[in-house]
């Protein structure tokens, strides 16, 4: 009996989320679509450029900013879009010239393990970075370690990707300078290994400019706990600095730190659109920055959903995991 | 708290330096090693290398993919689609010869073009080119709306095998130019997914398409023509910082630059310099201002609706310093939107003489005032130069222009602008443009008028002879008599559009292309480029080669 109720308690729950996602979705790509109407960009004088308008006739210019669609009414188009999203055809991308579907499904390929890769190093080595240094603060470690995030709070990742690039593909030719695969070589040649050489730089700026908030997080509350009365008790209780830090510090730290975890994913989501940009990597940021200034709406919006629901995704799963961590949470749902 | 923050930015760039300062060592020395590994390489293989790896920019890589339906060789950056043949290609001096045409009749009317064709030409998948695959794909682009223009085109009809005839809506003399960036594709092979995977009969096949990274050309073995010397061409897209890493690294063959990169010295590389008819100019508005457009934008200028006002402004402009300052040295004085094509009349070239543009501008009646501006009527002489913003290179040429005509007693400021706005303001004032194209029409398109305002579009201007002359040459059924044609559009002895003429744009540089090339590499001639860094760099990729 208890447990029927709980499970619809569970369903229920999970309803509420999907709805909220639907939600937000919608509300985000009606935002979307706001913006790039009243974006000043003209698609066909950004697509078509100035030099080619120069020599078309006036006739093939009215033909194009018919398939440009900038004589049709902004509701009229957004209607149409949402239309055919909900019956899950999500347009053909214009400058592409193939279903917005196909093209974001390559990118995403590309680029998601990237992502993925950088944000669970980030993720990792900032929280440990910020456990040790909130447990030994004051001490030289903790100096070292604090700078060293500040310095990469406050350091754009484009920047820090061109400085790795001059550092480790110019100078030390020691890694590739950018792509996702080796110049010049077949695709049936290409290794396991090419793959992850080429993805070294790019994560490694993601991950170096992604770790500095969780890390100082982690850092201030670590701090806390160590001056809590627990710990006090625990100290007077003989228990060493170690056990202190693994049965007391971590259970407590860990709970924001995976919701800053989890919400960071637009961070790297961000992030990843200028770093590609950078190592020219073949990503959903590229296709992104291409389908904006190009005034590609249907790709424009097929993008943003995917990127909100990934995001929401990130959000909703510290939620659930919240319950795993502490259980105190997880009876607080129940009553609630 | 600030004092820390000052601090830590201090340790920032020291580090930097540091980090710079060690790396600049290390790079050299492993600079060398590189290039002793590259000799004993080209030791091993002597004469064997005939690969080139290529850096373009990002905007370069077609999105639609290789199909000339969606753009491919056609549009902004005019060039040959290497993977399909054409019927037509333009020389070096962009006069017309022949590819797959082996005769060209136009009737006395201009409304028919009948086109031989080659009789012995195969696509890669082992089809024959026919008359009906060109019918074909004329037909095609013609009905699909993407940057190649063929509304003039009424249908193409295949005769037989080795005969098409193109019945044109109107007379259109400089069709053969539209023919050159045409590629043809195969009718029987021809499908939505094409731009992937497109089958032709060009000097190259399509091996591979890393979306977003790099292209891979391969020769075909079974080409028609003179065999490519480089059988292996790779095309990376990537933006300008990218491109220079990548051929300071050793990484590619050819990257393009920009003139701001001169000054370094890449070992092992040396640097390109192509000429070209990507030219940049303004615009002055030739009537007065008091109406607006249609949509309501404002037209005309008062200052620069008096023609000595123009033709002093013209030849007020000293182009070789602006050249040395702006572009360091790397760019020709532009007198035409078409400077050394065959269509280009000469005698648009002028002496600087800020002495003449003193005395027309007197004469107009602009006085030079006690501050160095001249006055008219209490009016001073002012000009408001707008660019686009983020064109590095056309703010530039507007500071400069401005401080030459500061000398003059004209006084100028400028403003960034959008696309988005550009073109509207331009109707009053002047715009910094970059043209360029190797087709006519784009003088067509700058100075004749349209039908439904009776001004020409991208800035009030009009002349009926003019417009009657470039009428003229679009009917003209011989090509050659066109290009006369197009040059009593420029000046016919008493009228035009240049110096003596109108003078409704005044024309700066041309801007040269450049790139950074590996010793040893040897680029065939390039013909003119047009407008912007792009594809046109390999047009003759299959006649580049490796010295020994």
């Amino acid at each position: 009996m208890k447990s029927s109720l709980s499970g619809r308690k569970n369903l229920w729950f999970l309803l509420k989320q999907l709805g909220r996602m639907a939600i937000l979705l919608f509300l985000v790509s009606l935002a979307a679509f706001f913006l790039v109407t009243v974006s000043p960009i003209d698609p066909l004088k950004v697509n078509v450029g100035q030099a080619a308008l120069g020599s078309m006739s006036q006739e093939q210019i009215a033909k194009l900013s018919e398939y440009w669609g900038t004589d049709l009414p902004p509701i009229e188009r957004f209607l149409s879009w949402a239309g055919d999203f909900l019956k899950g055809d999500m347009g053909t991308s214009l400058l592409y010239r193939q279903p917005v579907s196909h093209v974001i499904g390559v990118k995403l390929s590309n680029s998601l393990w990237l992502m993925a890769v950088s944000w669970l190093v980030s993720g990792a080595a900032g929280f440990a970075l910020g456990t040790l240094a909130g447990a030994n603060r004051g001490k030289a470690v903790d100096k070292v370690i604090s700078a060293y995030a500040l310095m990469t709070a406050s350091t754009p990742a484009f920047w820090l990707g061109l400085v790795l690039l001059m550092v480790f593909a110019v100078w030390l030719k020691l890694l590739p300078i950018g792509l996702s695969v080796p110049i010049g070589m077949e695709a049936a040649e290409v290794t396991l290994r090419d793959r992850v050489v080429h993805g070294i730089l790019p994560c490694l700026t993601l991950s170096i400019s992604g770790m500095s908030g969780i890390l100082l997080h982690t850092r201030g509350k670590m701090i806390q706990v160590m001056e809590s009365d627990y710990v006090l008790f625990a100290r007077a209780r003989g228990e060493s600095k170690s056990q202190i830090v693994f049965r007391h510090g971590i259970r407590n730290v860990l709970l924001p730190a995976l919701t800053l975890q989890f919400a960071s994913v637009s961070e790297i989501f961000g992030g990843s659109v200028l770093v590609e940009q950078v190592f020219s990597y073949p990503g959903l940021g590229q296709a992104a920055v291409t389908a904006g200034l190009g005034g590609d709406v249907p790709l424009l919006l097929g993008i943003t959903v995917i990127s909100a629901a990934i995001v929401f995704t990130g959000n909703f799963t510290a939620n659930l995991l919240y319950g795993a961590v502490d259980p105190r949470m997880r009876k607080g749902r129940k009553s609630a | 708290m600030i004092k820390q923050r000052w601090g830590l930015a201090a340790a920032l760039v020291l580090s930097a330096m540091v980090m710079s300062g060690c790396g600049k060592t290390a790079g050299t020395q492993d600079g060398k090693q590189a290039q002793a590994v590259t000799k004993s390489v080209e030791a091993d293989n002597a004469g064997k290398k005939d690969g080139v790896v290529v850096v373009m920019n990002v905007s370069s890589e077609p999105e639609a993919g290789f199909d000339p339906a969606y753009g491919w060789g056609a549009g902004e950056h005019v060039h040959e689609p290497l993977i399909q043949s054409t019927l037509t290609v333009t020389d070096k001096d962009l006069k017309i010869g022949y590819d797959l045409a082996t005769d060209l009749a136009v009737s006395s009317d201009g409304l028919s073009w009948t086109v031989k064709i080659r009789d012995d030409v195969f696509f890669t998948d082992g089809g024959k080119l026919t008359g009906q695959d060109v019918a074909f794909t004329y037909n095609t682009l013609r009905d699909t709306s993407s940057v190649n223009d063929f509304t003039m085109l009424d249908r193409a009809e295949a005769i037989d095998d080795t005969t098409v005839i193109f019945h044109m809506k109107h007379p259109y003399s400089i069709w053969p130019y539209t023919m050159a960036v045409t590629g043809i594709v195969p009718e029987h092979a021809y499908g939505p997914d094409y731009g992937e995977h497109p089958i032709g009969s060009g000097r190259y096949i399509l091996k591979q398409w890393d979306r977003g990274q790099q292209v891979i050309l391969e020769a075909n073995p079974d080409y028609y023509g003179e065999a490519p010397k480089m059988k292996k061409v790779t095309v990376l897209f990537m933006e300008e910082d990218g491109a220079l890493a990548a051929v300071q690294s050793g990484q590619a063959d050819i990257g393009y630059t920009a003139a701001s990169y001169t000054d370094l010295t890449v070992p092992g590389y040396g640097l390109l310099d192509c000429k070209t008819v990507d030219n940049r100019g303004f615009n002055l508005p030739a009537i007065p201002s008091g109406s607006v457009s249609e949509e309501g934008v404002p037209l005309g200028n008062d200052f620069t609706s008096d023609v000595r006002v123009r033709r002093a402004i013209n030849i007020g402009i000293d182009r070789d310093e602006m050249i040395n300052n702006v572009l360091n040295g790397y760019g020709s004085p532009a007198y035409s939107v078409c400077d050394k094509m065959p269509w280009h009349e000469p005698s648009a070239k002028i002496e600087y003489d800020p002495e003449g543009a003193g005395a027309l501008l007197d004469e107009a009646g602009w006085i030079m005032g006690s501050d160095g501006i001249r006055v008219k009527e209490g009016k001073r002489a002012e000009l408001h130069f707008l660019y686009t913003a983020g064109d590095s290179v056309r703010q530039a040429l507007a500071a400069d222009t401005i401080n030459q005509l500061k000398k003059l007693g004209i006084d100028g400021q400028m403003e960034g602008a959008g696309w988005d706005t550009a073109y509207d303001k331009a109707q009053t004032q002047p715009l910094i443009w970059g043209w360029g194209a190797h087709t006519p029409m784009e003088l067509y398109n700058i100075y004749h008028t349209m039908e439904e305002t009776g001004l020409a579009s991208y800035s009030p201007y009009a002349s009926q002879k003019v417009d009657q002359y470039m009428d003229e040459a679009l009917a003209e059924s011989d090509l050659e008599k066109s290009y006369e044609l197009w040059k009593k559009a420029q000046w016919d002895g008493e009228t035009g559009i240049t110096q003596s003429g109108d003078i409704p744009w005044i024309w700066l540089v041309n801007i040269d292309h450049l790139y950074w090339v590996r010793d040893g590499l040897k680029v065939a001639d390039q013909k003119l480029h047009p407008h912007g860094h792009g594809w046109t760099i390999v047009n003759n990729v299959d006649q580049w080669s490796w010295e020994p």
